[in-house]
């Protein structure tokens, strides 16, 4: 990921590979190196910067609306059914 | 708009994922070690088979179910429904205690019952389903996915996120929905559960490299679901909609 080319964020292929690229620098899947790439990168091209802060805002969108809390009554259900597995084991 | 000001982080989904997004562009070398810290601590040497059967419960109630509200929240987005997500919630800590002596301690035990989670999703649920999801993830993927491939390239990034910031919670969990199944739960384990691809890889069984395009793919599924509803919300905004 140079610094210089710019440009080429501009064209729809280009930017989706750029885009692949944030995604796994956020997911840390990317090397040391790799990742310095990528911070130098996001200084220099607007474009792509944009794009990082549009991901991050995506995932915490998606974290905050994802949380549910289950139940009062499911811990209890669970727990007697398990109760009964060991119950059911202790006779065979 | 800045880097800073636009990851914001719920406190429950900070509780959830603590080594993710905090590290932004300042230290992501944090993030490289995902893996290492989602797995468990090293626990105490237990000798899986000598334990009796009220130790091993015990030991169950006090590991695993800890992440039933997550698991729960999985179960959601699975099912669509509360009564289903329950049962299938309960179905899975039913297998995954009786499969409890299998599982060896110190190992990463919520990648563990997310295992079990989607297999007893997959087996029961999506069977019961009978839809023809499939056979239309191709079809729907195509334009979906030219769609996807315009929106990186327009310039209404900063007022979609301006709206996007402000989606009620149902818009986003009905993009996410809108998501073929096995781009959505890929999307979802890494983006909500910050579980690493090898993780992923192992929690629906497949190989990495297609954990990697599906959440390529289920991204900018998303984020293109998502500009949509933004920019329906901005468009309405003021009209007393």
């Amino acid at each position: 990921m140079s610094t210089e080319n710019c440009k080429d964020c501009e064209t729809s292929e280009e930017s989706s590979a750029r885009l692949e690229r944030i995604y796994e620098y956020l997911d840390g899947a990317l090397s040391r190196e790799d990742i310095e790439e990528v911070q130098s990168h996001l200084q220099a091209c607007p474009e792509c910067a944009s794009d990082y802060d549009l991901e991050c805002l995506i995932r915490s969108s998606v974290r905050r609306s994802c949380v549910e809390r289950a139940p009062e009554t499911l811990k209890v259900t669970i727990i007697e059914r398990i109760s009964q597995i060991r119950v059911e084991a202790g006779h065979e | 708009m800045t880097g800073g000001d636009v990851v914001i982080l719920g406190m429950t989904a900070a509780v959830l994922t603590p080594t993710r997004d905090h590290a932004v562009r300042v230290d992501s070398y944090a993030m490289t070690e995902r893996t290492a810290k989602t797995a468990a601590p090293v626990a105490e040497e237990i000798d899986v088979a000598e334990e009796t059967d009220a130790a091993r419960r015990a030991r169950f109630e006090r590991e695993a179910l800890q992440y039933l509200d997550q698991l729960y929240s999985a179960a959601m987005r699975m099912t669509r429904n509360p009564q289903d997500a329950e049962d299938l919630v309960q179905e899975a800590y039913t297998k995954a205690y009786s499969a409890f002596h299998q599982y060896k301690p110190g190992t990463n035990l919520k990648a563990w019952l997310y295992r079990i989670l989607t297999n007893t999703y997959i087996n029961i649920y999506r069977k019961k389903q009978r839809q023809p999801q499939q056979a239309n993830t191709d079809t729907v993927e195509d334009w979906q996915m030219a769609q996807a491939a315009e929106h990186t390239s327009t310039g209404l990034r900063s007022a979609e996120a301006e709206a996007l910031d402000h989606l009620p919670d149902s818009d986003v969990k009905n993009a996410l929905q809108q998501i073929p199944e096995e781009f959505r739960l890929a999307v979802y384990f890494s983006d909500v559960e910050g579980f690493a691809y090898k993780e992923i890889a192992e929690i629906l069984n497949i190989p990495i490299g297609t954990v990697m395009s599906r959440l390529h793919r289920g991204r900018k599924l998303l984020r293109s679901l998502l500009a949509d509803y933004a920019r329906e919300r901005g468009f309405n905004r003021g009209e007393g909609k």
